[in-house]
């Protein structure tokens, strides 16, 4: 299966529910702009659930799906990294220590994202099957 | 009689300039002498008679005469002529920024045709179609909130006449400083947003924004569902993009590590590299680790098959088109071509053109070199490679430094190509992870390493006093801060990309099905052949296995 019509009205549904939400950010100060966030997010919460629901429909996907903990090891190594980064610039106030945690913590999320990511993209690949 | 026309008007501006606000100020009081001289050479002015002649030299027209009167019984004033050459200054600086997004508008054209033609011809309309649709997704998205949390708190650029309605950037306070973290106004440009400065700003950096969400369709492409790939360019336009360009160009956190922490003038990214490449290289490699290899890709041993794409004509006139409209993002970079620093235009100009230009030698030589052809799609590379580095520093480095940095890019685009398809397993039909978030984030590097402190913007960038200049020419703490902005891109921009793809793939689905994938998704993803009069030739065996093979 491909595109469908419930797609489309998923879509749709989300745009529409992207926009309410949008206006009720931009108007919070008054009631009216309370009230459109409020409706806003409730139709964005029900397209999501449409998404869901039409999601079995596409059928069987080349994909074996990924082991769920290296996944969230590779997203915190890569946040681990730039954390780390924003706390080493005030360990040190010259030029070369900053230098160095800059470095470490950039290394950090490389590891996340080029190591353990692709890892766990790699783990039950198609291709080995 | 002509020349002394001439002179007047001309002895008539400089008394003008001598005379400075001040005298702008008192002029409408009591007329003064230069008043007199305004008046005397306003009535010296060509008649309409005279210009009904017709001016075939072009020395009658735009005199003095053309000076809008805002008070007719009062005739000409300083005033008059102060608040003319304002508007004339403003006029150039919007002319000069709407023509260059216009020429980053039309780089959308070229992405469609690298994209497309280095996909099969059996994907050529879904990866077309992705290209002209994620224009209306952004464009909407960054109107209703991405323009606002990017720049709802840029207030303050003199080339753009001020913007003052965008002064609502939310701060946090931090380690005893204040730290920009996202704007506030302008969302659906509504409000005291409705203002002539803020659409040229918000048209300008709307352009850019959608070059980075271009970029994920390429490395995405011939596998992603055309739903997902929708849903996930909104939100990459309403959130990921915005929050990182605010940053570094909405006088966010990064733009402040001058002031607030000493290092340099602050992260710079003259035309982003970082900005628009990287996060749209960064954010490819989350989608493309998410969406998984395309059908055959891989064998069963790792090694990587090629699948060539369907038009190298398209490819390179792609490219071209791209190396064109960049001419709009870099120059154009600038906000004007009338203020401190502007006429740098030339310079920048030049630079992005000598940095494409080395950077299809450094990948075309590479390919020759050590696999014995000067590859068309890697040469192509090389030269988006070059230019997507000089993006960053474009602004502030010489002409030499330029050569270098995009011959530089052109051989690790080749390098990186080699490492994401080898090492990390992960398919990129087009090559974007490398050329734009490999060269992206090298480009960043550059600046903090080749600026040579001679472009004066005003004598300050992001509020620090002093022209942005890197390692090699004496500053050490620049390239620090550009090495924060890596690890922003790499930790956050990459890490939050790939969470919420995740999201997206847990509710959505990220994925075509294999039977799709492998009859080509024109069909049953847009309903209609890209091609529909050509004769497939048939592809080799392990593209074409049944769809129960490809998920066994």
């Amino acid at each position: 299966m491909a595109a469908t019509k419930s797609q489309g009205r998923s879509f749709s549904l989300f745009m529409v529910g992207a926009t309410a939400t949008a206006v009720g950010i931009a108007t919070f100060s008054s009631g009216t702009g309370k009230l459109a966030l409020i409706v806003g997010l409730v139709i964005l919460a029900a397209s999501f659930g449409m998404f869901l629901k039409i999601k079995p429909e596409e059928g069987e996907v080349a994909d074996k799906g990924q082991p769920a903990a290296m996944r969230v090891a590779g997203v915190l190594a890569a946040f681990l990294g730039w954390v780390i980064v924003l706390f080493g610039l005030n360990l040190s106030s010259n030029v070369s220590g900053r230098m160095i945690t800059t470095l470490i913590g950039i290394a950090v999320s490389l590891v996340g994202a080029i190591v353990l990511l692709p890892a766990a993209a790699n783990k039950n690949a198609i291709w080995k099957a | 009689m002509k020349i002394f026309r001439m002179a007047s008007a001309t002895c008539a501006l400089a008394v003008l300039l001598l005379a400075g606000a001040g005298t702008v100020a008192r002029a409408d009081a009591a007329p003064s002498a230069s008043a007199a001289e305004l008046k005397d050479a306003a009535s010296k002015a060509p008649t309409t008679s005279t210009l009904a002649a017709g001016d075939p030299g072009g020395t009658l027209t735009g005199t003095i005469s053309d000076v809008p009167v805002s008070d007719s019984k009062a005739g000409l004033t300083l005033s008059d002529v102060g608040n003319q050459v304002g508007q004339n200054k403003i006029g150039i600086n919007f002319t000069w920024t709407l023509i260059c997004g216009f020429l980053v508008m039309f780089m959308q054209a070229g992405f469609a045709m690298v994209e497309a033609g280095l996909c099969r011809v059996k994907n050529a309309n879904h990866t077309y179609m992705m290209n002209f649709f994620v224009y209306g997704c952004g464009l909407f998205a960054y109107w209703i909130l991405g323009f606002a949390i990017q720049m709802g708190g840029a207030a303050g650029n003199g080339n753009l006449g001020g913007l003052q309605p965008l002064a609502g950037e939310h701060t946090l306070s931090l380690f005893g400083k204040t730290w920009g973290v996202f704007g506030q106004t302008g969302m659906f440009l509504s409000g005291h947003t409705y203002d002539v400065g803020v659409m040229v700003i918000f048209l300008f950096q709307m352009v850019f924004m959608d070059t980075a969400l271009t970029i994920v369709t390429g490395a995405c492409a011939e596998r992603w569902k055309f739903l997902t790939f929708a849903v996930s360019s909104v939100l990459m336009g309403a959130i990921t993009y915005p929050l990182f360009a605010n940053w570094a160009w909405g006088g966010g956190w990064l733009a402040q590590l001058g002031t607030n922490m000493g290092l340099g003038k602050g992260y710079a990214d003259f035309a982003g590299s970082g900005v628009v490449h990287a996060v749209g290289g960064l954010t490819a490699l989350a989608c493309a680790l998410i969406v998984g290899p395309r059908i055959g890709k891989f064998n069963r041993d790792g090694s990587a098959n090629a699948i060539i794409g369907h038009d190298i004509s398209a490819v390179l006139i792609g490219c071209f088109i791209l190396a064109f409209g960049w001419f709009g993002f870099n120059p154009g970079s600038t906000l004007g071509a009338s203020a401190a620093g502007c006429l740098r235009i030339g310079s920048v100009a030049v630079n992005t053109m000598l940095a494409g230009c080395t950077g299809t030698f450094g990948a075309l030589l590479y390919m020759w070199v050590m696999k014995g052809k000067p590859d068309a799609s890697m040469s192509a590379n090389g030269l988006l490679a070059g230019l997507v580095a000089i993006t960053a520093p474009s602004g502030f480095v010489n002409p030499i430094s330029s050569g270098i940095i995009g011959f530089i890019a052109g051989i690790l685009v080749c390098l990186s190509v080699a490492f994401v398809e080898n090492r990390l397993k992960v398919d990129d039909p087009v090559g974007a992870i490398s050329v734009h978030g490999a060269c992206g984030l090298w480009g960043v590097i550059s600046v903090g390493l080749f600026a040579d402190g001679t472009s004066n913007y005003g004598g300050a960038w992001n509020g620090v006093t002093g022209n942005v200049t890197g390692l090699f020419y004496g500053d050490a703490s620049q390239l620090v801060a550009q090495l924060v902005g890596v690890s922003t891109l790499v930790g956050f921009v990459f890490g939050f990309s790939y969470a919420l793809n995740w999201v997206l793939d847990i509710f959505l689905g990220q994925r075509t099905s294999a039977e799709s994938e492998i009859g080509g998704l024109d069909l049953p993803e847009m309903g209609q052949l890209g091609y529909p009069e050509f004769v497939f030739t048939p592809e080799p065996s392990h593209l074409t296995v049944a769809a129960q093979a490809a998920v066994a």
